[in-house]
């Protein structure tokens, strides 16, 4: 928790990059009047706008809901948005900021995110509906909406993709992101193709090149375990004709009302 | 069967062998002597045990290094000629070993 009491001025060093000029990245360091509630996303409008305009980084709800601000601060990947300024300046009074490590810099803090987005469409992240749909509704039970364990608030923003450091040594692995994805729709009941989903990701690229080295989870700005939603993909993809079974039986009664306890 | 499941078999059975290996050679509840390291060695029940625990070694070595190495993206493309060099270095390393292991007689 931030404990805003204090105006004072701090350094904000950024790693910076413009592939038209420097053949490096190379650090610059901004000095920022830092206010009550100032988050580091804040500090870099304060840098663009009075100090510097060349200084590029992306951002869009401010409200840690787009994902597009996410970067390495001090070390560590999280949107910019969500992360006040008090809590990342410690007693050097410097926080310092970079692009979204294991990804080509497009600009200063810009990253080329193709890859990223290639492996999420890998999975087929939407659902599959069965042929047979309810007239009026899918019923989901408590249970099976609770095995999601929140996957879908994922906002995208990459900070476990690129904290993970098998991706820092290949680009072929599916990513914790996309299986992420890929979990909440093989766990969701109304989904027509786990079996498919599961053995897509079976192969040497998908979920068994994952090293459990659980940076996904520590750098998730939502809280979320993509770590386990792996561990959950694999075990499922060992069994995955027993699994494709019982979710065609399920499916059966997907229209029926769920059963008081 | 796949290269993890392999890898994960072969880690079990290295617990087991293991346990028995560092009792039996490292830790021993009895006096330990060159005699008796003969007689073991000479054992079929031993040479069993020994040839099951060179194949979990191999097994485990040869998977954790093709995994590793495949984590890196250029070898990643040459994965099946890896998995082939794995699987030859494999066989010759244990047909070699096992081999040794199994002629063990007591001198005479
Ligand atoms: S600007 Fe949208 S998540 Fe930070």
């Amino acid at each position: 928790m931030s404990n805003d009491n204090t105006q004072r001025t701090v350094t904000v060093s950024i790693q910076r990059f413009d592939p038209d000029v420097d053949k490096k990245p190379h650090m610059q360091d901004y000095q920022v009047e830092m206010t009550k509630g100032m988050t580091i996303l804040d500090a870099l409008h304060e840098i663009k706008t009075h100090q510097d305009g060349s200084v590029t980084y992306r951002r869009s709800c401010r409200h840690g809901i787009c994902g597009s601000c996410a970067m390495l601060i001090n070390g560590r990947n999280t949107l910019a948005c969500k992360t006040p300024l008090i809590d990342e300046v410690g007693h050097k009074n410097r926080v310092t900021l970079g692009p979204l490590p294991y990804l080509p810099i497009i600009k200063d803090m810009v990253v080329d995110r193709t890859t990223f987005w290639e492996q999420y469409l890998r999975v087929k992240p939407w659902l599959i509906p069965p042929d047979d749909i309810p007239e009026k509704e899918f019923r989901m039970s408590k249970e099976e909406v609770n095995a999601l364990h929140d996957a879908e608030s994922c906002i995208m923003c990459g900070a476990c993709y690129s904290s993970c450091t098998v991706i820092g040594l290949n680009k072929h692995y599916v990513g914790p992101h996309a299986l992420l994805k890929a979990f909440m729709r093989v766990m969701d009941p109304r989904d027509e193709a786990p079996g498919q989903r599961l053995a897509d990701l079976d192969g040497a690229d998908g979920v068994y090149r994952c090293h459990t080295v659980f940076n996904c989870i520590d750098a998730c700005p939502k809280g979320l375990n993509p770590t386990q939603a792996i561990e959950t993909l694999r075990k499922l993809a060992q069994k995955r004709k027993k699994f494709e079974t019982t979710r065609r039986k399920r499916q059966q009664h997907l229209h029926e009302p769920i059963p008081a306890k | 069967m796949r290269v993890f499941q392999l890898q994960r078999w072969s880690a079990i059975a290295l617990l087991f062998f293991l346990t028995i290996h560092m009792i039996v050679v490292h830790y021993p509840p009895f006096h330990i002597n060159f005699d008796n390291i003969l007689v073991r060695l000479e054992n079929p029940v031993w040479k069993v045990i020994d040839i099951l625990f060179l194949l979990s070694v191999l097994v485990h070595a040869l998977t954790g290094a093709y995994q590793v190495i495949t984590d890196v993206d250029r070898a990643f493309d040459y994965r099946k000629g890896l998995a082939w060099a794995a699987a030859v270095i494999g066989v010759v390393a244990f047909v070699y070993g096992a081999a040794t292991i199994w002629a063990f007689q007591l001198p005479v």
